[in-house]
C-alpha cells in the first residue's frame, strides 16, 4: 500500500522544526494575550472593576461563570487563563477563583459530549460513546460536590496551593520577577497605544485592551493545539496503541496527562476517547483514566499563564487548578471501593439518552447551559 | 509503555503493514502445513495444533490491527481514510486465508489423502509455488512495485484459470463423488487462497474503488 503518507494531503505540510518554533512563538503570543487582559483590565476605572467582578463573590455564581465561560469557549485552558489574568489584576481573589476554576473543569466536559451526540444514529455506538463522554462530567461534578464545600469550609485547596507557591517564588502579597513578564511587556505597550492612537480612552481603552488579549488567548491557544496535534500525533498513536486496555490504569492516566501537556487541550484527549469507545476498541473503564490524566494535564496552560504574571495569587489558583484535579483523583479514583460510580452513573445516563436521544440534549443544554445561567442569575 | 510516547518508531500504518506482513508469514506457514498433511503421508494430528495456533494468532492480528486502524484515523483525522479502508479489506484477506488454510487441515482431518495420486508431484509442485507466492505478496505489500504487482496478478490468473479448469472437470467427471469431490473442495480452497493473495496485492498499489468496483459480475468478490 503506496501508504498514504505518500499521497496528496489536503492540509499545509509544514516542517517539523518550523511547526515546533511556530508552536514556540504562539506560546509566546498567548502570554502576550494574558498580559493584556490584565493590563486592559487595571486600565479600566476602579468602580467598574468592582462592578464587573461583584457577582463573583458568591462561591456557586462563580462556579456557574466558570461553567458558562468555558462552555463559550469551549476551552478550560482559555478560561482558566483568564481567571489567572483576572486574579492577576486583584479584582478576583484566590478564594473567588476557586469555584470559577472548578467550573472550569466541569464545562470543558461538553466539549466531548457534543462529539458523543455525532454518534446518535447508531444505538450501540452512541450508548458507549455517551457514557464515555458523560464518565468525565460525573467525575468533575462529584468532584465539585465534595472539594468545594471543603474548600469553602477550610480553604484545604488554596492553603495547599498557597504553601508551594510561597515555596517557589516566595510569600503572596509581594511581586515576583517573572522573566516572561519582562518579554511580553512590550508587545502589550503596543497593543495599549495602537488603541490608544484610535482615540480610546478609560473604561473603552481597556474594555479593548481586554477584547484584544481575549482574542489573542483565544487564537493563539487554538493554533498551538492545532500545530502541537500535528507534531505528536505519531506519538500519541503510538502510545494509545501500546497503552490502552493493556496497562494499568495509573498508566492510561500519565498518557492522558501528557497527550494533554502536549496539545495543551484536555477536549482534543477526551475527544479521541469518543470515537474509540465508540467503536468498542475502548471500554468504559479503560477510557476512565485517560480522562483523569487529562484533567490534570490542562492544568499546565494556567501555570504557564501564571507566568506572565508578577502576582504571586495568580500562580496560587493556577496551583489550585493542578492541586484540585489531584486531590480529586485521590479523593475518587485511588479507593476502589468507590472508583466506577462516575462509570456507574454515565452508563446508567446512556441508558436513558440512548432510549430517549431527546434526553441527552436536554442534559447537555440543562448540565451545561440553562442550570449556570440559573445560577448566575439568582447568585450574582 | 508510556515511555512509547517519547521514542521513535515507524508510524502507525507503517507499522499496521509491515505486522500484515508478518501475519502472511502466518498464514504461509499454515498453507505449508496443512498441504503437507493432504499431500505427503505427514499425519494431520502432528501439525494440527500448530495451525489451529496460527489461524487463533492471524485473527488475534487482525483483531489488534483493525483497532489500531481506528485509532489512526481518530487521532490523524480522515486524510488517511482510503488506506485505512484498504488495510482493513487487506487485512480480512489474509485471515481468510488463515481460515482457508485451517480447511484444508480439516479436508485431511476428515480422511481425504492425496499423498498417492497420480498428480501427487504435480499438485506439490503447485503447493510450492504458491507458498513462495506468499513471500512474494509480502514483499510486494512492504515495498509497492506498480510491474512486479501486475506480473503477480497474471501468474495468479493463471493459476486461479487452472484450479477453475480443474473444478469443471471434477464438476463433470464420472468417477465416484468420493474421489472428485474431495479434489474439487481442495481446488476450490486454493483458487480462493490466490485470488485473496492477488487481492492483499492489488489492495496495497491501487485505490479501493478500483478494488471494490463490481464491473457486472468481472471482479471475483467472492473470498
Amino acid at each position: 500500500m503506496t501508504l498514504s503518507t505518500s499521497e496528496p494531503s489536503t492540509h499545509v505540510e509544514i516542517p517539523t522544526p518550523l511547526r515546533a518554533l511556530l508552536v514556540g512563538g504562539l506560546i509566546y503570543l498567548f502570554l502576550v494575550g494574558v498580559s493584556s487582559l490584565e493590563k486592559g483590565i487595571n486600565i479600566m476605572g476602579a468602580d467598574t472593576q468592582e462592578r464587573l467582578f461583584e457577582s463573583v463573590s458568591n462561591p456557586v455564581a462563580g462556579l456557574c461563570i466558570g461553567i458558562l465561560g468555558t462552555v463559550l469557549v469551549q476551552s478550560s485552558s482559555a478560561s482558566t487563563a483568564v481567571i489567572v489574568g483576572l486574579v492577576a489584576t486583584g479584582n478576583v481573589t484566590v478564594d473567588e477563583a476557586v469555584p470559577m476554576i472548578m467550573g472550569a473543569n466541569i464545562g470543558t466536559t461538553v466539549t466531548n459530549t457534543l462529539v458523543a451526540l455525532g454518534h446518535v444514529r447508531q444505538s450501540n455506538e452512541f450508548k458507549r460513546a455517551f457514557a464515555a463522554a458523560t464518565v468525565h462530567d460525573f467525575f468533575n461534578v462529584f468532584a465539585v460536590l465534595i472539594l468545594l464545600p471543603v474548600e469553602l469550609m477550610t480553604g484545604l485547596l488554596s492553603r495547599i496551593a498557597t504553601w508551594m507557591t510561597d515555596h517557589l517564588v516566595g510569600t503572596s502579597g509581594s511581586e515576583w520577577k517573572s522573566p516572561i513578564k519582562k518579554w511580553v511587556k512590550k508587545p502589550v505597550e503596543w497593543i495599549v497605544d495602537a488603541w490608544s492612537a484610535l482615540g480610546l480612552s478609560g473604561n473603552w481603552l481597556g474594555t479593548a485592551v481586554v477584547l484584544t488579549g481575549l482574542a489573542i488567548v483565544l487564537l493563539s491557544l487554538t493554533f498551538i493545539t492545532k500545530n502541537m496535534r500535528q507534531l505528536v500525533a505519531d506519538r500519541v498513536e503510538r502510545s494509545i496503541n501500546s497503552v490502552l486496555g493493556k496497562g494499568s490504569g495509573s498508566i492510561a492516566m500519565l498518557l492522558g496527562l501528557l497527550i494533554t501537556v502536549a496539545v495543551q487541550s484536555s477536549s482534543i484527549t477526551t475527544s479521541i476517547l469518543i470515537p474509540l469507545s465508540a467503536a468498542g476498541v475502548l471500554s468504559l473503564r479503560n477510557a476512565y483514566p485517560v480522562t483523569l490524566g487529562a484533567n490534570v494535564g490542562t492544568t499546565i496552560t494556567a501555570l504557564l499563564a501564571a507566568i506572565a504574571t508578577s502576582v504571586p495569587e495568580a500562580l496560587t489558583v493556577a496551583l489550585v487548578h493542578t492541586t484540585f484535579n489531584v486531590v480529586a483523583i485521590l479523593i475518587l479514583y485511588v479507593p476502589p471501593w468507590w472508583r466506577y460510580v462516575p462509570v456507574m452513573a454515565a452508563e446508567r445516563l446512556a441508558d436513558i439518552a440512548v432510549k430517549q436521544r431527546l434526553w441527552a440534549v436536554a442534559y447537555v443544554m440543562g448540565a451545561f447551559i440553562v442550570l449556570p445561567l440559573i445560577g448566575v442569575a439568582l447568585l450574582r | 509503555m508510556v515511555l512509547s510516547f517519547f521514542k521513535k518508531s515507524p508510524s502507525g500504518l507503517e507499522h499496521v503493514v509491515a505486522r500484515s506482513a508478518s501475519m502472511l508469514g502466518d498464514a504461509r506457514h499454515s498453507f505449508d502445513l496443512a498441504t503437507l498433511a493432504l499431500l505427503t503421508e505427514t499425519d494431520w494430528a502432528s501439525v494440527e495444533a500448530d495451525i489451529r495456533a496460527t489461524d487463533q494468532r492471524i485473527n488475534h492480528a487482525e483483531q489488534e490491527l483493525r483497532a489500531e486502524l481506528v485509532v489512526h484515523v481518530t487521532v490523524q483525522g480522515a486524510a488517511d481514510i482510503g488506506t485505512v479502508l484498504g488495510m482493513i479489506l487487506l487485512l480480512k484477506k489474509i485471515e481468510r486465508i488463515g481460515d482457508q488454510a485451517a480447511n484444508v487441515l480439516d479436508l485431511a482431518e476428515s480422511g481425504v489423502q492425496l499423498s498417492h495420486e497420480a498428480d501427487t508431484d504435480a499438485l506439490l509442485a503447485e503447493r510450492g509455488i504458491i507458498s513462495t507466492m506468499f513471500g512474494e505478496a509480502a514483499e510486494l505489500l512492504s515495498d509497492p512495485d506498480d510491474e512486479k504487482t501486475d506480473d503477480f496478478s497474471d501468474r495468479c490468473q493463471v493459476l486461479a484459470d487452472a484450479q477453475q479448469a480443474r473444478i469443471e472437470e471434477c464438476l463433470h467427471s464420472e468417477l465416484p463423488g468420493r474421489e472428485v469431490v474431495p479434489r474439487a473442495i481442495y481446488y476450490r480452497y486454493l483458487k480462493r487462497i490466490i485470488a485473496n493473495l492477488v487481492g492483499i496485492v492489488r489492495t496495497a498499489s491501487e485505490p479501493l474503488p478500483t478494488i471494490d468496483y463490481l464491473d457486472d459480475g468481472e471482479t471475483d468478490t467472492d473470498d
